[in-house]
């Protein structure tokens, strides 16, 4: 395969050049301009800054190749916060992977049963759960349950939880969609409902399958940055359904449905970590970052080749 | 199963009253609804003076609802009102441009218009999901003004909109006036225009709308512009109700026009739906929003309501296209 097919055709992975090419770009460009970047502190930091987006953009990403779309795991992260300071600390995961299971069912209903446009399923869902967090837990505080605190704050080998969260989601999600039929099946989904219906595929139970895994993605998410900042906050999620969306839409992804990869949402996120990171470093506003990844949530979605037109 | 077709059949004349009521919009229900429940249990609420005043306050998003009824109708989204208002807030109150009243209003005029230019190319152009195009918008607008507010921040509302936004003639408040003067001809424009057609054919099946040579990009590059200046629009009314700009005003309106249009009658799909009802939804909305206040419920209860209408409303919609 020539080097302009891969960039025109990268199959069903979505590698093309520009996904595996933005991180790298900018890693390159950070190195030599901003001060501190090339350190092993400053590696560390990006690591933690990011898992929690990997986390959420893992989960996203399964429905995207399925061909809907999850605006409403940044809800889910906070609702998550906010549950695990205000139940029995040994019910806090129990409760929070439940309210998760919840919400993927719910979403995942409303798109497939009742045929909602899944942005719109899950914007509505994102209001409700982010209204649902603020009345569980109206002002940010609250004791996250230690044995969480321990489950962010151990390094082993010398490397922090931080790394192992993301290398463990990855795994999971690589042999998810790589090497089970339930991987198999989303991509046919996501490519064409029709076609794997009529080859046998349950598609409403594929569908709904894909939005609690999503769920899921947020509820893990919440755990990890909560434990990290060892405090709850019922908004701490507020962008993470955009980013998400940025950052796989970045890795390649289609957001139509169909094509996507493990690798590809771990470019998207990196790319996406070291931008914010880099601002940091150069002292830019927190809210020029806000309208940057804008920006960049822009270029992304309009690099994607899609038919329709609208929604 | 034929049971109760057949004991629906013996009266005909309820059955075709009760699905006349059920294909209405949810909004008239729901209005309805909502003030018999209010005149239960807050009947200070329905007072005339305190309605008219919650029109007032309904007024802004109604002009909204306007612009984002006829996006959904060509099955589109602008998320970007919330954006758009804050900058027309900033652009009104922050002295950053030194200039008289009438002409900054011609300058968020413009804005509106190049932000609306801006949605629709990359919607229409670059076939970007306009959900997605129109929340990246508004993030881009808010962090550019919220950062811009560090060297000039909002003040005070110009004198002329203070007075439309919060004086009234007679009993009337001219808020209200505005709101009627925007919708009454922009629906008589959509009924009898042929753009208005257009917009129809588009939204009950816009492939069939593409292959017979409607101009489909231009449609939806004018309704997109559109509803960019209907935003800036109750952007200056909302500024002149609260008298003074902020980082944060209208950030709930982009939601509350979607629930409203919703609820209104318009969804994805029909190619149905009217002015009206989301006008009605708008008032519904605004009504709702103060009865739980009165009813003690703050900002939760606030934003559980919008997103299990949207939810529950666009859901009911759906039961009810695949049963016809």
């Amino acid at each position: 395969m020539s080097i302009r097919q891969m960039i025109r055709f990268p199959g069903r992975s979505g590698l093309g050049l520009v996904a595996l090419g933005i991180p790298v770009v900018m890693f390159v460009f950070l190195g030599f301009t901003a001060p501190n970047f090339a350190t092993v502190q400053n590696y560390a930091n990006v690591n933690a800054q990011i898992a929690a987006l990997l986390l959420v953009a893992l989960g996203q990403m399964i429905v995207a190749v399925s061909g809907g779309i999850d605006l409403s795991v940044g809800s889910v992260l906070s609702l998550t916060s906010a549950i695990i300071v205000s139940v029995d600390p040994a019910l806090a995961v129990p409760a929070a992977l439940m309210a998760g299971l919840c919400v993927g069912l719910v979403n995942g209903i409303g798109v497939t049963v009742f045929a909602v446009h899944p942005l719109i399923m899950t914007l509505a869902s994102m209001t409700f759960l982010q209204g649902l967090a603020l009345l569980i837990l109206p002002v940010p505080g609250g004791d996250v349950p230690d044995y969480l605190e321990a489950l962010v704050r151990f390094t082993f080998l010398g490397l922090p939880a931080a790394f192992y969260w993301c290398v463990l989601a990855v795994v999971a999600t690589w042999v998810l969609t790589s090497r089970t039929r339930f991987g198999l099946r989303i991509f046919a989904v996501g490519a064409n409902d029709l076609n794997a219906a009529r080859n046998g595929v349950n598609v409403t139970m594929q569908r709904i399958t894909c939005y609690v895994l999503c769920s899921f993605g947020g509820v893990l998410a919440g755990l990890f940055l909560s434990a990290r900042v060892a405090s709850a906050e019922p908004t701490m999620g507020v962008q993470y359904g955009l980013e998400s969306v940025t950052a796989i839409a970045l890795g390649g992804v289609l957001l139509a449905g169909g094509i996507g990869s493990v690798p590809g949402v771990i470019a998207g996120t990196v790319a996406l970590g070291l931008m914010t990171n880099g601002m940091n470093l150069i002292g830019v506003s927190p809210f020029i970052r806000a309208a940057a990844t804008g920006l960049l949530l822009l270029s992304a979605v309009s690099l994607q080749p899609r038919k329709t037109i609208g929604a | 199963m034929t049971m109760t077709t057949r004991a629906f059949s013996s009266r005909p004349g309820a059955t075709d009253a009760l699905r006349f009521v059920l294909n209405l919009p949810f909004a008239y229900l729901g209005t309805a609804l909502l003030l018999l429940f209010a005149y239960f249990t807050r009947p200070m609420l329905l007072s005339p003076l305190l309605l008219l005043l919650i029109v007032r306050q309904a007024a802004p998003l109604g002009i909204a609802v306007i612009g984002q009824s006829v996006c959904m109708r060509v099955l589109s989204l602008d998320l970007s009102i919330g954006g758009v208002i804050v900058a027309v807030s900033y652009i009104l109150t922050s002295g950053a441009l030194p200039y008289p009243p009438p002409v900054l209003i011609a300058i968020c005029i413009l804005f509106g218009l190049v932000v609306g230019l801006a949605n629709a190319f990359f919607i229409t152009r670059l076939r970007a999901s306009s959900v997605i195009v129109t929340l990246a918008m508004a993030m881009i607008l808010s962090g550019v003004v919220i950062s811009l507010g560090q060297f000039y921040a909002p003040g005070d509302a110009p004198e002329v909109l203070k007075f439309i936004g919060q004086k009234r003639i007679g009993i009337v408040p001219i808020a209200l006036l505005v709101w009627l003067a925007l919708l009454i001809p922009f629906a008589l424009f959509l009924r009898f225009s042929v753009f208005g057609r257009y917009v129809d054919a588009i939204g009950s099946n816009p492939n069939a709308a593409w292959v017979s040579g409607i101009p489909y990009i231009r449609v939806l590059t004018v309704v997109h512009v559109m509803s960019s200046l209907f935003a800036v629009a109750s952007g200056l009314l909302l500024v002149g109700f609260v008298g003074v700009g902020s980082m944060d005003i209208g950030s709930d309106l982009a939601l509350n026009s979607l629930a409203a249009v919703i609820l209104g009658g318009v969804t994805f799909g029909s190619g149905k739906g009217g002015v009206l009802g989301p006008a009605v939804a708008a008032f519904m909305l605004t009504f709702s929003f103060n009865l739980l206040t009165s009813l003690g419920l703050g900002e939760p209860g606030k934003l559980m309501l919008q997103g299990a209408i949207i939810a529950v409303a666009a859901m009911a919609y759906a039961v009810r296209m695949q049963r016809t």
